[in-house]
């Protein structure tokens, strides 16, 4: 019995050290050079001037105490996402910056119920000559919550902050803006590093967020604070991935939020938020439930399903160096191959709508260039690269489980099951969990992936995975003269909505369509289900909910 | 007993290799294993160069025996570090120390109701041996354990929470601000502690299907142990002397000889109670219970290395003093094991 005894000793002993061993043999990874975030590319800028004067909203006058909230309403909402971090100059997901949205106010913001910037924090701004600078007029008499005052001094604070810290979303600051002057009280400024025609999109982003000096701290970042900015609500409680309580922030300069008290639930289950739904413990659900669920809960009369346009788009990302996808013509075989519309019935339930381009329906310039389904197009593709049913193409598709929710394990076998169609494609689904997902980007040929925008503009959609300068952190490496002339040349052109630059992303566009670096499959729609008495739920492709405007009857 | 000193020294001294040989595992394993903590937590495009950057403040890049060496060093200063991932630089332990009384709330009411449910049927099947009854405890034990919890949980919800509306079905209490003063920790403890009647009663109606989710769940395997137990001791002849003497029936199976059966039970029991401590993820999950199982699971996603090995840790010393705690009991019940 003791031999038995001291060999199982010595084989655990072996597993520990061997284990040891094989993690000391892995290299450690060298220490880098500081981090240089991708600055995009922009030639010498144009000359033509560029006063877009923001609308002209009559200048607030110095708002009196706005009166303690009327109402004593709460609305209570669910959701399955999470904050991640509370600091502004670090986070960067949609739920953190939903919340940053009814909790800190930007410059400039987007009106609800569409894509178009307002004055919001600043009233105005002047954009010089050569649009390397920008001047905000900020809004004057306002405060924060411990009775900072906002003004172009915390404003430039704000910017230095974010610069320093150099968190995850420094880089929409860092790879545009040179540095920020205090020129009065009131006037601040914005001196760019090149003319970027969509600054002021930038602007509206949370990096940009002015919070108080007196309440964060200048060089850490402060991930549970409940400081916030100046928003139409501001955060009284809150416990990580249980439950946050916003209220009405008594220094706002707007109009009150119609409900006093705002109360987000986290869920950790979808079908669990669903069912406090029903059960009336939940007034608003947002993201995300089931695409069963909408289904079900769309028969269900005592509840609402909302519909809006959402801007989060699904598609196959192509490593163009690794073969057999370095070859266009396979790549074209399977752009023409992919079926849309059984990815939208049978993995969205309706949900998702089919999407021809990278830029999303509903976009200002976006245009259907890819061709719909045509397996007799794939099979001569195919059979022009030098494949047959004899001698099929063998790839494996790469997908993750639950990243992208639960609906994904069928999405890789409907994909699977289009391409196989052809009789000359043989897919091997291969998954990995998200975290090891993202560490293999460039090592796998073809995966499937999903975007959120940044900031409203078809670059935000394009550049990260067709550029030279970005593609290879997406996993793509696709590199194309041609397409980085195009992106130099949008980027440089002075009006951002103007007939110019939409004809070059036509051009972009096509010839993605062409070179295909990706493949766009659908766009999800918005979809929120609510109580019948809650009023005001507004959606728009910019995905943030406005607490602001939620009503209950 | 003067050996019991002794021996509560040496398993106390035994669980420092133990924890040792358990952190030196996870580790290894957690860096062996694909993911990475950084690029988990990050957008995926963020360029390599800030990815490489955060990786050298965190220490990611040092060799692996300088980390194993840092994380063993901290660790006998009872520093579990800071976290990874999805945010960097929070307290490890503050996180185990906030879920942990979620944890304990869930447990201790799972366990009273697989006690009471568990040890109750067993008995009475044991006692009406052969009965319909009794067959039929017997197929619920089986079936009860058979059955996925977190199905279970949802048919609860369902059944009690949207059909009756007896029970709300998600987390621990209505609102944050209802939350009675912090105690203890544990939400219905600390509403009775401060007399907090609103407090309790929803605390109450929040843990009640959770409570009974779990209780049930494990109740299939007490029902089993305490029958056989049963049967065991009703065979015994001190039962037939004091059936002789006359003392009535329910006094006999009730009091006399399920006592007597409870020790081996109350051993399982220990062991389960330091499993629940652990976190019933699927249970926590179902009910957005938030405590130490769904924190875990979530940080291991995250691969944030500190957490997952620090609630390891922590995990371990439960799971030993509840056991050696048990082993105590054991032996102050029952007169006739000596250490």
């Amino acid at each position: 019995m003791n031999k038995r005894k001291t060999f199982f000793i010595l084989v655990a002993l072996a597993l520990v050290l061997a284990l040891g061993l094989t993690a000391c043999g892995q290299k450690a990874t060298p220490t880098p050079a500081p981090a240089k975030p991708a600055a995009t590319e922009a030639p010498a800028a144009t000359a033509a001037p560029a006063a877009t004067e923001a609308p002209a909203a009559a200048e607030t006058a110095a708002p009196t105490e706005a009166p303690a909230p009327a109402n004593n309403k709460t609305i209570v909402i669910g959701t399955t996402d999470k904050v991640t971090d509370l600091d502004p100059a670090n986070a960067y997901d949609f739920h953190t910056w939903e919340i940053f949205h009814n909790t800190m106010d930007t410059l400039l913001h987007y009106k609800p119920g569409t894509t178009d910037l307002e004055p919001a924090l600043a009233t105005s701004y002047d954009v010089s000559k050569d649009g390397k600078e920008y001047t905000f007029h900020l809004r004057k008499g306002l405060k924060f919550d411990d009775g900072t005052p906002f003004n172009a001094e915390a404003v430039k604070w704000s910017i230095d902050r974010v610069v320093k810290i150099q968190g995850d979303p420094n880089w929409l600051v860092t790879s545009f803006v040179d540095h920020v002057e205090v020129v009065d009280d009131y006037t601040v400024k914005f001196v760019l590093k090149k003319a970027v025609n969509y600054f002021p999109l930038l602007v509206a982003t949370y990096p940009y967020a002015p919070i108080s000096p007196k309440c964060y701290p200048a060089d850490k970042i402060a991930s549970d604070s409940t400081c916030g900015g100046i928003g139409p609500y501001k955060i009284a409680k809150w416990a990580r991935d249980q439950e946050m309580d916003l209220v009405a922030n008594p220094n706002w300069y707007g109009a009150p939020p119609k409900a006093s008290n705002i109360i987000i639930k986290y869920f950790a289950d979808a079908t669990t938020m669903r069912l406090a739904l029903e059960n009336g413990e939940i007034d608003i659900a947002l993201k995300s439930l089931n695409p069963t669920d909408y289904a079900d809960l769309k028969q269900n009369p005592n509840l609402q399903v909302i519909e809006g346009p959402g801007a989060y788009i699904r598609y196959i990302v192509f490593n163009v160096k690794m073969k057999p996808f370095d070859d266009p013509k396979v790549r074209q075989a399977i752009a023409y191959a992919v079926d849309r519309q059984a990815i939208v019935d049978k993995v969205y339930q309706g949900t998702h709508e089919p999407l021809y381009t990278m830029v999303p329906i509903g976009m200002w310039s976006h245009k259907d260039t890819f061709p719909k389904r045509d397996l007799a197009k794939a099979k001569q593709l195919l059979q022009e690269a030098g494949y047959s049913a004899d001698n099929p193409l063998k790839i494996d598709l790469w997908w993750t489980p639950t990243h992208y929710g639960d609906t994904e394990s069928d999405m890789a076998s409907v994909v699977k099951e289009a391409l196989e169609e052809t009789g000359m494609i043989k897919v091997n689904l291969q998954s990995a969990e998200w975290a090891t997902y993202t560490d293999q980007f460039g090592s796998m040929g073809m995966f499937l992936l999903g975007w959120y925008p940044d900031y409203m503009d078809p670059d935000d959609y394009t550049y990260p995975f067709a550029a030279s300068d970005a593609s290879d952190d997406i996993g793509s490496n696709y590199s194309s003269p041609e397409m980085d002339a195009l992106f130099a040349k949008e980027q440089a052109a002075t009006d951002l909505r103007g007939a110019d630059r939409e004809k070059v992303f036509y051009e972009i566009q096509q010839l993605w369509a062409q070179d295909v670096p990706t493949i766009p499959l659908s766009q999800g729609k918005l979809l929120v289900v609510a109580q019948k008495n809650i009023t005001g739920i507004v959606l728009d492709p910019v995905m943030a909910n406005h607490y602001f405007l939620f009503d209950k009857k | 007993m003067r050996s019991l000193g002794r021996y509560l020294l040496i398993r106390t001294l035994l669980t420092i290799p133990m924890i040792f040989v358990l952190v030196t595992l996870v580790f290894l394993i957690l860096r062996v294993m694909p993911g990475d903590p950084v690029k988990s937590s990050i957008r995926p495009g963020a360029p390599q160069e800030y990815i490489d950057e955060i990786r050298h403040t965190l220490g990611l890049d040092k060799p692996l025996y300088v980390q194993y060496g840092d994380y063993l060093w901290d660790l006998l200063h009872f520093d579990l570090g800071t976290t990874l991932s999805p945010v960097r630089g929070q307290s490890v332990a503050k996180q185990i120390w906030e879920h942990f009384p979620a944890t304990l709330e869930l447990a201790l009411a799972g366990m009273f109701v697989t006690a009471v449910v568990g040890v109750g049927m067993g008995a009475y099947a044991a006692h009406h041996r052969r009965s319909v009854a009794d067959y039929s405890l017997r197929l619920y034990a089986i079936i009860i354990y058979a059955i996925p919890v977190f199905w279970l949980g949802l048919m609860f919800q369902l059944i009690f929470g949207v059909w009756l509306r007896w029970f709300p079905i998600a987390g621990r209490i209505s609102s944050l601000a209802m939350a009675p003063k912090h105690i203890t920790g544990l939400y219905t403890l600390d509403s009775l502690l401060t007399g907090n009647w609103a407090a309790f009663k929803d605390s109450m109606m929040h843990l009640a299907l959770p409570a009974l989710t779990l209780g049930l769940y494990l109740s299939g395997v007490f029902v089993r142990l305490t029958r056989s137990n049963m049967l065991q001791i009703l065979k015994m002849d001190f039962v037939t002397a004091a059936r002789a003497r006359g003392i009535p029936e329910r006094t006999v199976v009730y009091r006399h000889a399920l006592k007597n059966a409870l020790i081996p039970i109350i051993t399982m029991m220990g062991l389960q109670f330091a499993l629940l401590l652990a976190g019933a993820v699927l249970t926590e999950s179902t009910f957005s219970w938030p405590g130490l199982g769904r924190f875990l699971v979530e940080r291991i996603t995250y691969r944030d290395f500190p957490s997952i090995q620090g609630a390891v840790v922590v995990f371990a010393l439960l799971v030993a003093s509840v056991s050696l705690l048990v082993d105590v009991l054991y032996a102050w019940i029952d007169p006739r094991i000596r250490y």
